[in-house]
């Protein structure tokens, strides 16, 4: 059971993705890909109350990229990779008289590796499209780093997760816009709790559809069936059992036909072993669907 | 093309630099405290005797001083600027510690008796008693003993304990400081969470720690304390 409180933050708003997925699977040959820069920094977190803790200021920052590529028309690839991930927690200061009693530390390396296939349920084309994706997550991230082990750019276990998308296009206001929502369940490895997880995402196109944006919200609801700190051999330094209800604002611009950029600014309002503070990211992404 | 390139350069250039490793500062005052610590009731007529003395700066760690050392009457029991004390006359006096602190001046006494023989003072079984209770959010709570067995210290947390098995990292420390693990004394990670007890530390005495102090080790965070 290896998954640092700022590893989950990291998966947390890593996933909101919203300018694609959804249950629109890219069209055959077609791609849409993304390279993002994505940062948090919190000294609070949730409890296992839900209720606000202070802890060591702790940040970790992502250079991730995302993309999905269509083999027929119903098929889907997806690959969401973190190349590059920076862990780092501050000093502890005395601020009776400036000694460093617990030097910070910062890890660098490699993050975790999601893969998924998406397949169309509904014909390419349908006005109410339902998708299924199986996604898994490759532990190619680095756990217990730091002299004190408590850095990490991965999570250490390999889980499965089934996920069911659907969604709508619709006009609004003379606008083009749309609407999806998913659920999915997590089956997860080496102790820890699978997790039930759904969403909604709601999103506009501004500017003659150059300027979109969305907003997202994400729930995940642990089993509570994993190791904790008491049933684990091993005297954990990390958490199991993390929840939460986190809202994302993002806004996608197209600078070219193809190319554009991206900022997305999200966060926990509820949660469970989790950071509580705010995550942003900036990206360019180049869409072969346009 | 190359303005988006660049601005994603910038961006990534902007966010590594917030990136460094900064400070967090722990509010760790606490009360300075010099202390006699090998007490005597009576020295004995033209016997020697050295007293030693302890003392906890600003943030309750120990550090080594120079203690002065003082009698409030010579007649009786003299005492050298190292500790060195000698019954020289009939009667009692006043033996005094005193150093000028970081924060205050500190002094500790007492008194002895001249007399046949030099007689430490007295000191039963001590049994010290103390609450466990939560700084956080997360559950800690139990009632404890503290008793020093053989020069270990035995630290017997009661059947009423409950600690929260969600937290991850907990870790268990005898310190001076009820905030800061500087200085402490790592007892075990904690592996019961509910029920009664007990740790055993070797060569501890049961005047050199005054709180039990849990802490979650990964994140930095004090999670309760105790006080005995």
């Amino acid at each position: 059971m290896k998954k640092s409180i700022i590893y989950i933050a990291a998966i947390l708003f890593l996933s909101t993705s919203v300018f694609a997925g959804g249950p629109w699977p890219q069209p055959k040959g077609v791609g849409y890909f993304k390279l993002s820069e994505w940062w948090t920094s919190f000294d609070q977190h949730f409890t296992d109350e839900g209720l606000l803790d202070p802890n060591s200021t702790t940040g970790i920052y992502n250079t991730a990229f995302y993309g999905e590529y269509g083999i027929s028309n119903r098929v889907t690839l997806i690959a969401n990779a973190n190349l590059f991930s920076r862990n780092v927690i501050n000093n502890q200061v005395s601020g009776t008289n400036g000694s460093i009693i617990i030097p910070g530390d910062s890890y660098n390396g490699l993050g975790d590796i999601d893969l998924g296939i998406k397949y169309g349920l509904t014909a390419p084309g349908s006005k109410y499209p339902v998708a299924i994706t199986a996604t898994f997550g490759l532990p190619t991230g680095a756990t217990n780093e730091g002299a004190l082990g408590n850095l990490a750019t991965g999570d250490g276990e390999f889980n499965q997760m089934i996920q069911l998308d659907a969604g709508t296009g619709f006009k609004l206001g003379g606008l083009n816009a749309y609407a999806s929502a998913y659920g999915g369940f997590n089956h997860r490895t080496n102790g820890f709790s699978e997790e039930i997880r759904f969403g909604a995402e709601l999103g506009i196109g501004l500017l003659d559809s150059k300027l979109w944006l969305a907003t997202k919200l994400n729930v995940v609801e642990s089993l509570q069936n994993g190791d904790t700190a008491e049933t684990t051999t091993s005297t954990s330094i990390f958490a199991n059992n993390t929840e939460y209800s986190s809202f994302a604002l993002e806004a996608n611009y197209y600078v070219t036909k193809r190319v554009g950029v991206s900022a997305n600014v999200a966060g926990a309002f509820t949660g469970a072993i989790i950071a509580a503070a705010p995550s942003y990211s900036v990206g360019i992404f180049y869409d072969m669907g346009k | 093309m190359k303005q988006i390139i660049h601005f994603f350069i910038l961006a990534v250039f902007s966010i590594s630099l917030a990136s460094c490793v900064g400070d967090d500062i722990v509010n760790d005052r606490v009360a300075e405290e010099l202390k006699i610590t090998n007490a005597i009731d009576t020295i004995g007529f033209e016997s020697t005797y050295l007293f030693e003395s302890r003392y906890l700066d600003n943030v309750g760690q120990r550090q080594e001083i120079n203690v002065e050392w003082s009698s409030s009457n010579e007649d009786v029991i003299s005492i050298t600027n190292d500790g060195w004390a000698e019954g020289v006359g009939s009667g009692s006096a006043i033996i005094t510690a005193e150093y000028q602190g970081i924060d205050d001046y500190l002094i500790d006494e007492i008194e002895v008796v001249v007399g046949a023989n030099t007689t430490e003072v007295e000191v039963e079984n001590i049994t010290k008693e103390g609450t466990i209770m939560a700084s956080s959010f997360y559950v800690l709570e139990g009632a404890f003993t503290v008793q020093e067995v053989d020069g270990d210290l035995l630290v017997e947390i009661a059947e009423d304990y409950k600690a929260s098995t969600a937290l991850p990292g907990l870790y268990v420390y005898l310190s001076n400081n009820p905030n800061s693990i500087g200085g402490a004394h790592e007892i075990a990670a904690v592996s019961t969470f509910n029920g009664a007890h007990t740790y055993t530390i070797p060569n501890v005495g049961i005047d050199d720690y005054k709180y039990l102090l849990y802490f979650c080790k990964p994140f930095n965070v004090k999670v309760g304390d105790g006080a005995f």
